[in-house]
């Protein structure tokens, strides 16, 4: 990772002084941590609320929809200040800023979605100590102009979405047999014997099915730690 | 001033703290009316989904179509020590001689009402010079769900202490005053994944058809008991790993169905 946010810095403010809107290094830049340097299956970074709020499709969306915000939010907000902010002390203002963000994210929803605020609990409070959102602060923004940051802060946060989506939906369907809440599994399933798999709703589930997704990521795009 | 010296760094921090509180506090004065409005809304959608309406379809409804239900099909009645029909009037003039805003308290349901007067009540009784037992009028709240105009249901609020924090719920009797209709909780602070799930279906539906009394009709309350229920009319299966969560429900459930054992008791030998 730490090749690219070099490249992508020296690109953008040496060779090009004007700003490149989606030329080919905005693009990695987006493109990178969807598959290449995917923060969960890559990184293994933010799974705890990977692994908490995926049970049904729902609360897995909007928790993406949340973090998608936070985290180009605080990557905006961040490159915004990165000259003026004192090194001493950066980690606490990315903090601050993080912590605004996520609060805000909280009133809202618990002004116009106040069920799903209750659903989602102490996770949306938690998005302040994701990995993610810290790490691309610190990682990226610290060191990148306003436009780069925007794009990788949605990058990651798309590359977050999309595992959050992918565990939500075989939990949900396997366990539960529905997507949004909608049956999706028949009924003639059912009274044929079919049974729903209890455990898929249970942490362990969430454990199983990240595993698979990592393991199926991995080998396709042969990025191995060793 | 070097962005390096002390003092740059000081002012930074206070610039950054300052941009952010003003942020959250202008949200959070902007939102709050539509939270508290949310927050009634749920309060009362739990209170009626005690006597077994469905609360994903009371979810549904919009805020008109709650409250009309809600008038429409429920009384609530405040009573006083001895069971009597109370009225408001004391608490909201209480209230208002504590300092709270006139129309702010007029405009409050009776159980909104009640719960900001049992807050107060320490402050209350310290102003009338008496000590908080005698001061204490033991206000309590029952709601009727009628139905074709003959009660259906009585709901009372039950509140204590979890593992963490306060636990806000409600439970419904059947018109025997002993078998139960239902319970729902509203409001907690339990874990995730484990107390939390006091919130589950299929936890708050172990309660329907529960005895609170036992063979000599005295109150036995109802157990949720670690491992598995006996399967009798006393005991519920806990949730693995919130077994103290469980303790204190079984605590203050007892200690709430107590409070209106009397009432309850007056209400059998009517006959209703």
């Amino acid at each position: 990772m730490a090749s690219v946010a070099e490249a992508t810095t020296t690109t953008v403010e040496q060779k090009k002084p004007k700003l490149d809107i989606f030329g080919k290094k905005e693009r990695a830049i987006v493109r990178d941590p969807l598959w290449d340097n995917n923060p969960i299956t890559l990184q293994v970074l933010g799974i705890c609320s990977a692994l908490a709020i995926t049970t049904s499709m729902q609360p897995a969306l909007v928790m993406c929809i949340a973090l998608t915000f936070v985290l180009t939010g605080s990557n905006v907000v961040i490159s915004i200040l990165r000259n003026m902010i004192p090194s001493k002390i950066r980690i606490i203002v990315m903090l601050s800023v993080i912590s605004t963000l996520v609060i805000l994210v909280d009133q809202v929803l618990k002004a116009y979605s106040y069920g799903m605020s209750k659903e989602l609990s102490v996770f949306v409070g938690l998005i302040i100590t994701n990995c993610i959102v810290m790490g691309r602060a610190e990682a990226f923004a610290m060191a990148n102009k306003v436009w780069p940051s925007f794009l990788d802060g949605l990058g990651n946060a798309l590359g977050y979405s999309v595992i959050l989506i992918m565990v939500a939906f075989g939990r949900e369907l396997l366990g539960a047999g529905t997507l949004f809440g909608l049956q999706i599994v028949p009924q003639f399933m059912y009274d044929a014997g079919y049974v729903n798999v209890g455990l898929m709703l249970l942490p362990p589930g969430a454990f199983l099915l990240l595993g698979v997704i990592i393991w199926i990521q991995r080998s396709l795009s042969k990025q191995y730690e060793d | 001033m070097s962005r390096h010296s002390d003092g740059y760094t000081f002012m930074f921090a206070t610039g950054v703290c300052v941009i952010c509180a003003l942020v959250l506090s202008l949200a959070a004065t902007a939102l709050k009316p539509r939270q508290v409005q949310n927050a009634k809304l749920d309060v009362l959608q739990n209170m009626m989904s005690a006597v077994g309406l469905d609360l994903a379809e009371l979810k549904k409804m919009d805020a008109e179509q709650v409250l009309q239900l809600y008038n429409d099909e429920f009384e609530v009645l405040l009573l006083d020590k001895d069971d009597q029909a109370a009225d408001r009037d004391f608490m909201e003039a209480e209230l208002i001689a504590l300092g709270f805003p006139e129309p702010k308290i007029k405009e409050l349901d009776t159980g909104m009402l009640l719960n900001r007067f049992n807050g107060s009540k320490a402050i209350l009784a310290a102003r009338a010079d008496k000590k908080l037992k005698d001061y204490d009028p033991d206000y309590k709240i029952v709601y009727i769900h009628k139905k074709d105009g003959k009660p259906d249901a009585y709901v009372v609020p039950i509140v204590g202490y979890g593992l963490w924090d306060i636990i806000k719920g409600y439970i419904a009797l059947e018109t025997d005053l002993n078998t139960v209709k239902g319970v729902s909780f509203y409001e907690h602070k339990e874990t995730p994944g484990l107390g939390a799930r006091v919130t589950e279906s299929w936890f708050k539906d172990n309660f329907k058809g529960k005895k609170i009394l036992n063979g000599q009709g005295s109150l036995q309350s109802i157990t949720v008991v670690k491992g598995k229920a006996d399967g009798g009319p006393h005991q519920v299966d806990g949730i693995s790993g919130a077994t103290l969560t469980g303790d204190g429900i079984n605590q203050f459930l007892k200690a709430d169905l107590q409070r209106y054992e009397p009432y309850f008791q007056k209400l059998r030998q009517q006959g209703v």
